[in-house]
C-alpha cells in the first residue's frame, strides 16, 4: 500500500484515527512498474531487470532523463506531507526515472528489497555507515580494507563521535574481541586489497546476531554475480560501481543495497551528504550491466586459467588467488565463492619491485593504471599506489612484499593474455 | 512533512509491528552514578529495538536545590520525572496530531504536582511521599477544532507509555549488589 490514508480518508478528515489505522506498508523499490525477471537467472536478470519502455513511443530501453526536476502535482504535494518522497519523482537528488531503473537492476542481481545509486563508491560508503551509526558508537572494521574506507572511518568518524576498531579480516576471535559496549556495526570487504583475504562472512553474520548488530560488507572485488551477500544474511552490501558493476572503466559510481527499512535510512543521509548518481551515469551503468553476467564469467574464467599460468611460472614466486589450492583459505573459497573467485590476482614477481616495474613496462595488453574490474586487464603494484602511505617496513607487515603486482584481468581471450604474460616475464629476465 | 513528523514512516512501522511483533519491542535502561552530595549522573544505556542495538551517548546530571541540601546545578528528580512525562506526551500528541492531520504552530505543556515532604522525612508514616495527583495544560495552536483537540488528548492519555507508566501500577523489582 502506497499510502498512509489509503482509503480511510473520511476517518483523517473527521479526526478518528490513529496510527493502527494507517495503511502504508514498506515495499520493494521504489520502481516505475518494471519487473524484476527474479525467477530468471543472472544474464536475464541483466539483460531485462529494471528497463523501462516508454510506453508513449514505445522506444524500447530506458530514456536517459536528464532532468533535475520534476513537475510537481497532487501526488507529489502528498508525498512531500506524508514524508514518503522517496516514492515520487521530485528533484533529481532525491530520485529519478533513470537512477530507478538501474536500481531495480541491482536489486534484481542483488536479491534485495531496495537499491541506491550514488555518485561514487565512497558516496555510498560513508552515506551508509553515517546513516546507520548512532552518536557514540562503534565501528569493528578490517585494517585491509580500502583506502579511502580507511580515511574516512579512521580520520572522520570521531568528528562525529563515533569511533573504530581496526582488525584482521579473517581472525573472527580478533573481530569479537573488538566488539565494544557500543560497537553498532561490523564493516569489511567480502575479498581484500591486495592479498585477497576472504572474510567468513556467515561467521560474521552470525556474530552480528550475536551482539544485535548490523554487519555491512564491500562486495566491489566479488560482485553479486559471484556472491549475494544478502542471501548470506548480510544487512547492508555496498559495492564501487565504478569496477565490475559498469566494468567499462567510464564512470564513477556507488550503490547500496539491502531491506527496503534499511535503505529507506540511508536515503535522507543521501540527500543531506549530496552524492545522487547522474542520469546520464545511470544510462552507463545499467547499459553496461546488461553485459554484467556474460562478463563475470570472463573475468573468473580468465583470473582462474592466468593464476594458474603464473602459479606455475618459475620466476613468479607466490600467487595469491583464492581459486587456487595455495591460496591458504582456499576452503573457504571452495563453500563461499563457490568457484565463483573474480579476476583479482596478486602475484610477487622475482626481482622485487625493480622487476615488477619491468614487467609492467612490457606487458602490452594490461594497461597500467589503478581501479579493476574493467573489461580491459589492469596492473599496478601495490607499493606505490594503494598502500604508499604505509613506509616499507608496514608493508612487509601486512604482507606488501617486494615485488607484489595486482593484476585485475580483463575479458581478453585467455590464450592473448598468457602468452603477453609469456614475453614479458621473459624480457624482464633476460635483460 | 506535516509538523516535521514522518506518517509515512509511522505507518510502515506500525504495519511492521502488526505484522512481527519482536519489531515493536524496545527495552531501555539508565545507570546513575552518585557524585557528591545530592548530585548524580545518568548516563542512558545501549536500548534495543526489535532485535537490533541503538547506541545512546547521552547523560545528564541531576541535584537539588541549595534549600534541599543541593548544589542547585541540575534540574532535580522531581522535575526530570515530570519533564519524562511531558516528553512523552508531547511526542505521542504531535504525532496523533499529524496522523488527524492537525497543523500544529506551537506546543507548550505545563505540568505541575505538590507532594509534601513529611512523608519523605518521615514524619507521618503511612503517607504516600509521591505526587497524590498532576495537572498538566496543553496550550495548542493550529488549526485543529476543540472536538479534534480533545479527541487527541484522550488518545494522548491512552496510548503513552510514560503517561501510562505514572498512571498504572508498576512492578518494581529491586536487589543491592554490594
Amino acid at each position: 500500500m502506497k499510502k498512509s490514508y489509503q482509503n480511510i480518508d473520511h476517518k483523517r478528515d473527521n479526526g478518528d484515527i490513529w496510527f493502527n489505522d494507517l495503511q502504508r506498508k514498506r515495499d520493494k523499490g521504489p520502481s516505475l512498474g518494471t519487473d524484476r525477471y527474479q525467477e530468471y537467472s543472472e544474464s536475464t536478470k541483466s539483460v531485462h531487470a529494471g528497463q523501462y519502455d516508454d510506453p508513449k513511443t514505445g522506444a524500447l530501453g530506458t530514456p536517459i532523463f536528464q532532468c533535475s526536476t520534476f513537475y510537481l502535482n497532487k501526488e507529489s504535494y502528498e508525498a512531500i506531507e506524508e514524508g514518503r518522497g522517496r516514492d515520487e519523482m521530485i528533484y533529481s537528488r532525491y530520485g529519478n526515472p533513470s537512477q530507478w531503473s538501474v536500481q531495480e537492476k541491482l536489486s534484481s542481481l542483488e536479491n534485495a528489497e531496495s537499491s541506491i545509486v550514488f555518485s561514487s563508491g565512497m558516496a555510498a560508503i560513508s552515506s551508509a555507515l553515517l546513516a546507520i551509526l548512532d552518536k557514540g558508537s562503534h565501528v569493528v572494521s578490517s585494517r585491509d580494507i580500502y583506502g579511502g574506507t580507511y580515511n574516512f572511518l579512521y580520520e572522520d568518524l570521531d568528528k562525529f563521535g563515533m569511533s573504530v576498531t581496526f582488525t584482521s579480516p579473517t581472525n573472527l576471535k580478533e573481530i569479537e574481541a573488538a566488539i565494544q559496549e557500543n560497537t553498532k556495526v561490523l564493516y569489511f570487504e567480502a575479498l581484500t586489497n591486495p592479498l585477497l583475504k576472504i572474510t567468513p562472512v556467515k561467521e560474521l553474520v552470525a556474530l552480528g546476531k550475536k551482539y544485535n548488530l548490523r554487519v555491512i560488507i564491500d562486495n566491489t572485488f566479488l560482485t553479486p554475480y559471484n556472491v549475494k551477500m544478502l542471501d548470506l544474511g548480510v544487512d547492508i552490501v555496498v559495492n564501487s560501481a565504478t569496477k565490475y558493476l559498469n566494468g567499462h572503466s567510464d564512470l564513477i559510481g556507488g550503490t547500496v543495497s539491502g531491506s527496503r527499512k534499511l535503505v529507506d535510512r540511508i536515503w535522507p543521509q543521501l540527500l543531506k551528504n549530496g552524492g545522487a548518481m547522474d542520469p546520464h551515469a545511470c544510462f552507463l551503468l545499467e547499459r553496461s550491466l546488461k553485459t554484467f553476467a556474460l562478463r563475470m564469467r570472463t573475468h573468473n574464467s580468465n583470473g582462474m586459467l592466468l593464476a594458474t599460468y603464473l602459479e606455475n611460472h618459475p620466476r613468479v614466486k607466490k600467487v595469491y588467488y583464492p581459486g587456487l589450492a595455495s591460496h591458504n583459505q582456499h576452503e573457504l573459497a571452495k563453500e563461499q565463492l563457490n568457484g565463483r573467485n573474480s579476476g583479482m590476482i596478486s602475484f610477487e614477481i622475482e626481482g622485487g619491485d625493480v622487476n615488477a616495474h619491468a614487467l609492467l613496462d612490457y606487458l602490452k595488453l594490461p594497461k597500467e593504471a589503478t581501479s579493476l574490474g574493467g573489461v580491459e586487464s589492469l596492473i599496478s603494484l601495490p607499493y606505490n599506489t594503494s598502500q604508499a602511505s604505509l613506509t616499507k617496513d608496514q608493508q612487509k607487515a601486512i604482507g606488501i612484499n617486494d615485488g607484489l603486482v595486482r593484476l585485475s584481468t580483463g575479458i581478453e581471450d585467455i590464450e592473448d593474455l598468457i602468452s603477453d604474460f609469456e614475453q614479458a616475464i621473459h624480457k624482464t629476465f633476460k635483460n | 512533512m506535516l509538523n516535521n513528523i514522518n506518517i509515512a514512516g509511522l505507518s510502515e512501522y506500525a504495519n511492521e509491528v502488526r505484522e512481527n511483533n519482536i519489531e515493536g519491542k524496545a527495552a531501555f535502561g539508565v545507570e546513575l552514578n552518585w557524585e557528591s552530595g545530592t548530585k548524580t549522573i545518568v548516563n542512558t544505556k545501549n536500548m534495543t529495538l526489535g532485535s537490533h542495538k541503538i547506541v545512546r551517548d547521552f547523560n545528564f546530571t541531576i541535584d537539588e536545590p541549595s534549600q534541599l541540601l543541593g548544589v542547585n546545578c541540575a534540574p532535580n528528580p522531581s522535575e526530570y520525572l515530570l519533564g519524562g512525562l511531558a516528553g512523552c506526551m508531547a511526542v505521542t500528541f504531535m504525532t496523533g496530531a499529524s496522523a488527524m492531520n492537525i497543523n500544529i504552530d506551537q506546543l507548550k505543556l505545563e505540568i505541575d504536582g505538590e507532594y509534601n515532604y513529611k512523608a519523605f522525612l518521615g514524619l507521618e508514616p503511612g503517607a504516600n511521599p509521591g505526587f497524590p495527583e498532576l495537572k498538566f495544560i496543553f496550550h495548542v495552536k493550529g488549526n485543529g477544532t476543540q472536538e479534534q483537540y480533545d479527541k487527541l488528548i484522550e488518545r494522548v492519555t491512552k496510548h503513552s507509555p510514560n503517561f501510562n507508566t505514572i498512571q498504572n501500577e508498576v512492578r518494581m523489582i529491586g536487589e543491592l549488589v554490594s
